[in-house]
């Protein structure tokens, strides 16, 4: 059983460019990150900010220029092939898709989908660690037999996070909840509500990618802003929303539409952008 | 597949091939004399108690010889469909998944095959392989496999970019399973369809490339072999070449038509989509 504090994940300088030729591009300018079993960090950014490049590199999906990227102080950023599939059956780290329309199969049902993890490692018992897995997460496990096309969008999202309990051990997860039109902020956040149960005592660390601050302030312990590539702020969520000191992060905060209607005004958002364009500048 | 059996033109297709296959199958068991013996004391007659359909101009009984033939048609058929099912369907999978060598080598590959002209190909690998109905429809299945190659390529490229493979692969499933599971199923349909219309196509080849003479040798009797003779003693025997033409026909049109009820039944591929 890990230690409350110690990290299950620790990325460290990380960079990494996506791309070929001359299209290349360095999309994460040497990024730090960790997250200790039992917590769950909010990794915010807009669009482009690089949080999905990030999520993905430490599932081994990207390549790495320079960095470490250490689960269980294992580094994982050099796996490949045979090694790179042992750890992912390990199932130490999994990614929880935030669009279930496109991570399940449409012509599989959602059982077979659910319990395809537990297949690729050949263990016993699928059919009813699949059955307590959708229970889990409120489904009744009748539902395994149809189709994703065949259940509601509300069904559709719970099966998909229905994958990771169904594997046993799971000390760190990966969560995408995004910018996805589909999903309204108040299914997102029944979502990240039903993941925060999943927390399974204090073994599993969680992160959560979003774009909106918002959405995830209420589940995260910590939060770190993304912007550009590179980690510009990080601490306690209650600190780096009460007293952001990046004008990125200001910028963020200040910009969501509140009640009432305590936001920042015209003027102070646009000073703040001239602030980052100077920032980005030196 | 039991959709195909409420589609009448797929029931249809199904009831002839299967009429065609049977008369293959139990050709020899169902021909009343030896298809290659020459009675010279009947050359050329109508049809009559003795010969159903009559004799050839070797006095041989041409319902005996159209039965021995639908064997001989059909398995050359069914061999060019084989051999370009395998040659395009797994380089089309493969394409999909070795990166970007393989993809380009491959892509020319097919494009250069798509060139050549079947006719001219398959006497060429004849001559270079020796003269036989195996060597000549290898060569057709080889001419064919683009059209396996780029249907698989089509139906396997969105199911490899999208999430659902990536969620099975950060399960640390393999290559194979992935392709089992997730890939193959919806490329299937698609390669079905394929099969069925290019089955009818080869059928047209062989009867041509036996109608010329090429890859078979004189007494092996095949549909476009016979149909070559017949037109020679047209003057004698005028309604003759009617019977292996119409054989030719029937069997190419029920393969169209089973390819056209299996497309209509799959209707397009749901890989990727579902209703929101």
């Amino acid at each position: 059983m890990p230690d409350r504090t110690s990290p299950l994940l620790k990325v460290r300088d990380l960079a990494v460019s996506l791309g070929r030729g001359r299209a290349r591009r360095e999309i994460l300018h040497g990024v730090d990150l960790t997250v200790r079993a039992g917590e769950i960090v909010g990794l915010i950014g807009e669009t482009g900010s690089g949080k999905t490049t990030l999520a993905r590199t430490v599932l081994g999906l990207n390549r790495v220029d320079r960095g470490t990227v250490r689960v269980e102080s294992r580094p994982v950023h050099g796996l490949r092939g045979g090694a790179l599939r042992a750890f992912r059956r390990a199932g130490a780290v999994q990614y929880v898709f935030q669009d279930p329309l496109q991570s399940l199969d449409p012509d599989l049902p959602l059982g077979r989908s659910v319990g395809e993890a537990l297949e690729v490692r050949r263990e016993p018992g699928i059919a009813e660690r699949v059955a307590d897995a959708l229970r889990l997460v409120g489904l009744d496990p009748d539902l395994a037999g149809r189709l994703p096309g065949e259940v509601s969008g509300g069904q559709r999202q719970r099966a998909a996070i229905a994958r990771r309990p169904v594997v046993r051990r799971a000390p760190a997860a990966a969560v995408r909840a995004n910018r996805s039109a589909r999903s309204t902020r108040r299914t997102r956040t029944s979502v990240l509500e039903l993941l925060a149960r999943l927390r399974d005592g204090n073994r599993v660390g969680q992160l959560f990618i979003s774009h909106d601050l918002g959405s995830v302030a209420g589940v995260t312990d910590r939060v770190a802003v993304l912007y550009r590539g590179h980690v510009v702020e990080t601490g306690p969520t209650a600190q780096v929303v009460s007293a952001p000191t990046h004008p990125y992060t200001r910028l963020l905060i200040g910009s969501a539409p509140t009640v009432d209607g305590g936001g920042l005004g015209r003027a102070e958002r646009a000073a703040l952008r001239a602030e980052l364009v100077g920032k980005a500048a030196s | 597949m039991g959709a195909v059996l409420r589609h009448r033109l797929g029931v249809a297709s199904l009831v002839v091939l299967a009429a065609m296959v049977l008369l293959g199958v139990l050709g020899p068991l169902l021909a009343p004399q030896d298809p290659l013996v020459q009675d010279p004391s009947a050359l050329l007659q109508g049809p009559s108690a003795a010969h159903l359909l009559g004799t050839d101009n070797l006095g041989r009984d041409v319902f005996s010889r159209l039965l021995a033939g639908s064997r001989l048609s059909l398995l050359a058929a069914l061999e060019a469909v084989a051999v370009g099912l395998v040659l395009g369907t797994v380089p089309g999978l493969l394409s999909v998944y070795l990166g970007r060598v393989f993809e380009w080598v491959t892509l020319r590959v097919m494009d250069a095959f798509v060139t050549l002209p079947f006719l001219v190909f398959a006497v060429a690998m004849t001559a270079l392989l020796g003269n036989g109905l195996t060597q000549a429809m290898f060569a057709v299945g080889i001419l064919i496999s683009p059209v396996f190659y780029r249907v698989t390529r089509a139906a396997a490229f969105p199911v490899a970019g999208s999430q659902y493979v990536e969620a099975a692969r950060l399960t640390g499933a393999p290559a194979w399973f992935v392709l089992r599971r997730h890939v193959w199923p919806k490329v299937l349909p698609a390669v079905a369809v394929s099969a069925a219309g290019l089955l009818g196509s080869s059928l047209v080849i062989v009867s041509s490339l036996t109608f010329l003479g090429i890859g078979i040798q004189p007494p092996e009797p095949t549909w476009g072999g016979m149909l070559a003779t017949d037109l020679e003693y047209l003057y004698q025997r005028p309604t003759a070449p009617f019977v292996p033409a119409l054989l030719i026909i029937l069997t190419v049109g029920a393969c169209n038509g089973l390819a056209d009820a299996l497309r209509d039944v799959i209707g397009a591929p749901r890989g990727g989509r579902v209703r929101a």
